[in-house]
Formats: structure tokens, sequence, C-alpha cells
């Protein structure tokens, strides 16, 4: 966990180091876009996981745990590959969801094929951006390129933890 | 209207605060409340205090994680040399072109506008369909900053560290995959008006 927390700082400093050496005012540039970042971010993550500290306990885990749960096998993957496209919320909706269900009981590689799926569709971001910008023959094109990932993440997922002989979590 | 005298500044700082402290921050902090009733309620002091517990040192773990994951990608921003990637990606880029785009993907900071109006820059430098694929693939699925910022605090490194290895291969095969898929997003006959400016969210 540390390690984690030591990596992320070195790679910081390192990108830190070289905007500052280029002189031409990247690092003051990037401190005030993370800033920027930090500012409008940080009190609703905050806010996020209290919420989904309290809901995870009040969610109901055998009903989790019986359609995602461990042994839920390929009928649990497509019910959380389904779950996951039906999230029109950007990244804090989301990730508290996966968070709730990973508490009640969700097995981890059924819940990276519900990440997975949300990353790849969400809605809310093919209305606002991609169908303005791209048009909907690319959308037609990505979407079959990648109806397949979900599933297949899941299942690459559920070797890892088959492979690894124990969840590690 | 003294405020508006001191210029930019205040006016970025009101802009953010608004940002922070809007709609989405109270619709949060309200499920939070309702929600810590609710368990209060339901489950009794003891439950209660273990939630407490928790997601007081969930957030103690989570701040210093945040604070170098945003340094991070405020950096790589401003770095990442975008029109060298556009130039590596143009015409038959090949199977490289896959991997460059889907590392490219991986590294772009920022939401959505950021990832988009980038593709929309590849496309003009002539990247094929499938090196938009994998970027964009690349971006959603395995985008550092989605990772650092919210994944590993919300699922914990051991979730991020498996569904970041299950994911790598994820973004050039969607790429390949869209290659063998006999669409042409963009058809010839009218170039410039899939971007053109049109009302966002319908």
């Amino acid at each position: 966990m540390s390690g984690a927390l030591l990596f992320i700082w070195a790679l910081a400093l390192v990108l830190g180091g070289f905007a500052y050496v280029r002189r031409d005012g990247s690092y003051g540039e990037g401190l005030t876009r993370a800033a920027d970042q930090l500012v409008r971010v940080m009190p609703r993550v905050l806010m996020a996981l209290a919420a989904a500290g309290f809901i995870a306990r009040l969610v109901p885990s055998e009903l989790v745990g019986t359609w995602i749960g461990p042994g839920s096998g390929l009928t649990g993957l497509l019910v959380a590959a389904f779950a996951g496209l039906l999230v029109p919320a950007g990244p804090v909706i989301a990730f508290s969801l996966a968070a709730i269900l990973l508490h009640a009981g969700a097995a981890p590689p059924q819940l990276v094929a519900f990440v997975t799926s949300w990353c790849i569709v969400a809605l809310h971001r093919i209305t606002i951006y991609e169908l303005p910008m791209l048009g909907w023959r690319f959308l037609v094109l990505r979407l079959s390129a990648s109806a397949v990932l979900p599933l297949l993440a899941g299942l690459m997922a559920g070797g890892v933890v088959l492979a690894a002989g124990r969840a590690p979590w | 209207m003294a405020w508006l005298n001191l210029g930019g500044a205040v006016e970025f700082v009101r802009v953010r605060l608004g940002e922070a402290f809007g709609p989405v921050f109270f619709g949060f902090a309200a499920l939070a409340g309702l929600s810590a009733a609710a368990c209060y309620v339901l489950l009794g002091a003891e439950a209660f205090a273990e939630a407490v517990a928790r997601d007081r040192d969930l957030m103690l773990a989570i701040l210093p994680r945040m604070l170098a994951a945003v340094a991070v990608a405020g950096f790589v921003g401003v770095l990442l040399p975008r029109e060298r990637i556009a130039a590596l990606l143009g015409g038959n880029s090949g199977l490289r072109g896959l991997v460059i785009a889907a590392l490219a993907g991986m590294v772009t900071p920022g939401g959505p506008m950021a990832a988009f109006s980038f593709v929309v820059v590849l496309r003009g430098a002539g990247s094929d369909k499938g090196a938009l694929v994998a970027y964009l693939t690349g971006w959603s699925v395995l985008g550092m900053q989605r990772i650092l910022v919210w994944d590993v605090p919300f699922m914990g490194a051991d979730f991020s560290v498996l569904r970041f290895l299950v994911s790598f291969p994820l973004p050039i095969l969607a790429g390949w995959i869209a290659r063998q898929i006999p669409i042409a997003p963009f058809p010839p006959s009218a170039p410039d008006s899939a971007h053109e400016p049109t009302e966002p969210g319908r």
C-alpha cells in the first residue's frame, strides 16, 4: 500500500522536475491544473466515499452474493457487465457503486466486468461528447469492436484469481 | 461589485468553489447523511461506529494519494507531446500504431473533453479507425488518472492491479477488431460535418 503511494509521489516529483527544467512555464501550468482538479473533485469524493461506506452496510449482501458473488460464474459476469452499461454517470458514482458492491460480497472478476463495461460505454459521455464530436458511425464501430471486452476482462480476472489460488484481498 | 476589480483570480476561485460545492457535492452529502441515519437506526450504534471508523481511515489513506495523483495528471497534461504522437499515428501505423495509441490513451489525463478533442486531432492527422478506437479504449479502460484517483481509493490496490493487468491487452484488441469491421466511421462525402458544434447533452 505504501509502495503504491511512494510510486505515485516519485512519479509526481520526476514529472515536476521535467516540467521545471523546461523553464517555459510548464511547471506553473502543471501545478495550476493539479490544484484546479483537486479543488473541484475533492469535496465530492469525500462525500461519495462516506455515502458508499454507509450504503455498503445497508445493501442486502445475500442478494449481491447470489447475483454477482463468487460462484455466480459466467451468468454473474454477464449480469455485472450488463449492469455496468446502465450507469450513465461519471467516475464518482460508478466507482462508489463498485465499492458498495465489493463490500456487499460481489466477486472481483465480476466487478472487473462491471467497471470495464462502464468505462467503455458510459452513456452520458456518448451523448454529450462522442456523438456530437465523432458521429454515430464511429460510435457503432467502437462499440462493436469493444463488445466482447468486459466479458473477456472478467474471464481473465477469473483466471488470475484461480491461478493465484486465493483471493488476495 | 467590488470583487470584479480583483480580476481573474477571484473569479477563478469563485467558479472552482462553485463547481466543488455544486449540486453533485450536495447530492452526495445528502446521500451520506441519509445512509448514515439509516445505518444508525437499522443496524445500531456499533455498526454505525464501525462504518464511521472505516470511512475515516479510507479518507486519510486517500488524501496523500490524491494529492500526488492530481500532480501527476497536471504535469502529464502539460508535458504530453501531442503533436509528435499524432504524427506517429498517421497513415498505416500497423500493430505498432495500435500500441502507441493505447499507451497515449492510457497517459492522457483529464475528462472526456480532453480525450475526444485529441481523437479529433488524430483523425485530422490521418490516423486510421483502429488507432482511434485503441486510443479511446486505452483512455477509458486504462487511463492512469482514473485508476489513481478513483480505482485505487475506492476499490483498493489489489483490485486495481488485477483490473489493470487483465485490461492491458484490451485496447489493442479493440483497435485490431475495429480494423476488421467493414464500417467507414467518417464517410468521405461529409468529412467535417461530424464535429460541427452541436448542442451537447440534447
